[in-house]
């Protein structure tokens, strides 16, 4: 399963809405509820079903769901 | 100096408009610094020293962080990169530029109320002797807590290599000192500026749509805020209240504050819009919002968005340890612990950023409260399913009951106030006097248009976005019914530039 795929089950489970659909270009004014609140529960979430882990930096310069499927990608590699 | 007086609108913003329009191009900053310090220093000349070395020692620690050692002194300066190492010498001046400025805030905001209540402690625990005189009262410089959040967030942004350190003190002190996002906001972030402090453009569609926004502001402050203020005060200021007139006053107070904020930044973009500035909305509609977390989006955006950016998400990282992670999963997210932690302790601090005193901290603790127990409503709640209205009403509703704290002189005033607006307080002789005053049909009225505005008028954003000939006829006819209203009284200060 690609990252993206995954990731769209994370985005359903958090933000409680199984007919979610997200691309690259999603960002937080098109998903409703996701706000800064919400953002540290999809964090998680995206470390646990990863099994990476996001500094504070990682965390606060996203812009879109294509920027947190990169930064995903990059810790995988990362970790090798 | 303030927006709604006689001798801003009558003499300096036209002679700062002329000098700055005669001034060629590339010196307009400086003479907009030049006439922000003026502007700034006509209450207390000293208090531009303090203006002064916020942004100088900003300016330089930024500088200092920014410069890699061999570069020439023209050289535009870097973006940090974070995943370089540091070196002590830039880590020395990111922290003396947060500490100076935390401190330069600290110190002229909080001394008294510090000293206050170190004696009320001493006191209490019978230490009566020990108790530190006031040597020496420290007066409140005018807007300091809104240019060292903009100094703060300056140092921060480049630290994060989030914003390029500028070497151009001029455009940096203009940025810091503007003249109309001085005293009460908006929190302007230096990176949504820099682009225009290098190179902006001046067009009459600008100036008329600032002119336009200045109009509106002025009539919101002087028509509405200032009328429904006149009852809030009443109340406010009565020993007790029937149940009624206390809400009625708390209702007047609601909107006043909602207008004069409003229009405290619809004439700080106005007014930013004339000298060619294009700066973000600071208010969106917040009495229109159906739950705690989207009035943040709404109210003193700029505020919400420094404190989410510099203190929510660095504090709810730091909560989340391996135990809180194990435990959000396990249980689903059912429980977003660290922001519901971080609300509480982030909105207190809002609370007391407003002012020094108890009231301001119990005002922000509630927000920071409702946000909390608002995490735990679920987006399948059938609270989503009622009508739009009904949210937005019980959002209203706890909000205008937050704002008694915001009022009220002290804690013990709010109590009290609480206790009229529930039936607990007595009833004296001076109750029904406050009927006489609140009940006059020119208040009612005006507490009247007030709420009908709030919910049904278009924002001034979206007004003057394609002004037309009717449109400019109506600011103009507002300027003229609100200058004849400042003639026939005295001008009450902006609510916000008490902070």
């Amino acid at each position: 399963m690609d990252t993206m795929t995954t990731l769209n089950g994370i985005f359903c489970e958090v933000f409680d809405e199984e007919s979610l659909q997200i691309t690259r270009a999603t960002t937080a004014d098109d998903v409703d509820g996701w706000d800064s609140l919400s953002h540290t529960n999809l964090i998680v979430a995206v470390e646990m079903a990863f099994n990476v882990r996001f500094n504070l930096k990682d965390t606060r310069v996203l812009k879109d769901v294509g920027e947190l499927v990169d930064l995903i990608d990059r810790k995988l590699a990362e970790k090798g | 100096m303030l927006f709604s007086s006689y001798i801003f609108l009558f003499v300096f913003l036209p002679a700062a408009l002329l000098l700055y329009y005669l001034t060629p191009a590339r010196g307009r900053n400086l003479a907009l610094t030049g006439l922000s310090y003026f502007f700034y220093g006509w209450a207390n000349p000293y208090f531009t020293l303090l203006l002064f070395a916020s942004t100088a020692i900003s300016y330089f620690c930024a500088v200092i962080m920014a410069r890699r050692p061999g570069d020439p002194a023209t050289k535009e300066l870097p973006l940090l990169d974070d995943e370089a190492p540091v070196s002590l010498r830039q880590k020395a001046a990111f922290w003396l530029s947060i500490v100076a400025n935390l401190s330069l805030l600290g110190f002229f905001k909080y001394f008294n109320f510090g000293l206050e209540n170190l004696n009320a402690l001493l006191v209490t625990l019978g230490l009566d002797h020990l108790q530190v005189e006031g040597l020496f009262r420290i007066a409140l410089p005018l807007g300091i807590s809104f240019y060292v959040f903009k100094t703060v967030s300056y140092t921060i942004d480049v630290w994060q290599g989030s914003v390029r350190a500028t070497r151009n003190f001029a455009d940096f002190a203009c940025y810091v000192s503007l003249f109309p996002q001085l005293i009460a906001g908006p929190i302007v972030r230096y990176r949504e500026v820099a682009a225009q402090l290098a190179s902006r453009i001046h067009t009459s569609e600008k100036f008329a749509r600032g002119t336009s926004f200045m109009c509106l502001g002025l009539a919101k402050k002087v028509l509405l805020a200032d009328t429904c203020g006149k009852v809030a005060d009443t109340c406010f200021n009565a020993a007790t209240l029937s149940t009624l007139d206390a809400w009625y006053g708390l209702f007047a107070y609601t909107m006043q504050i909602y207008f004069d904020f409003s229009a405290y930044s619809d004439m700080a973009i106005g007014v930013c819009l004339m000298f060619g500035f294009v700066i973000s909305k600071n208010f969106d509609s917040p009495y229109h919002a159906d739950s705690f977390a989207d009035f943040w989006r709404r109210w003193h955006i700029s505020l919400s968005t420094w404190l989410r950016d510099y203190l929510f998400t660095p504090l709810n990282y730091m909560l989340l340890t391996d135990r809180v992670r194990e435990r959000m999963v396990r249980e689903k997210f059912r429980y977003n612990y660290p922001a519901i932690a971080s609300s509480v302790v982030v909105f207190t601090i809002c609370g007391i950023w407003h002012g020094a005193g108890w009231t301001f901290a119990a005002w922000g603790a509630m927000h920071g409260i409702l946000l909390a127990l608002e995490q735990l409503r679920t987006k399948k709640s059938a609270y989503w399913k009622w009508p739009k209205a009904l949210r937005v009403c019980c959002t209203f509703v706890p909000i205008s009951l937050a704002w008694v704290f915001f009022r009220a002189a002290d804690l013990g005033s709010a109590f009290g106030y609480f206790g009229s607006l529930f039936g607990l307080a007595p009833k004296t002789a001076g109750t029904d006097l406050v009927a006489g005053v609140i009940y006059q049909p020119y208040y009612l009225l005006t507490v009247a248009a007030a709420a009908v505005l709030v919910w049904s008028a278009p924002q001034t954003w979206d007004f003057t976005r394609a002004l037309t000939w009717r449109k400019a006829t109506w600011c103009y006819v507002l300027l003229l019914i609100s200058i004849a209203t400042l003639v026939t009284k005295a001008h009450s200060p902006f609510i916000y530039a008490a902070f």
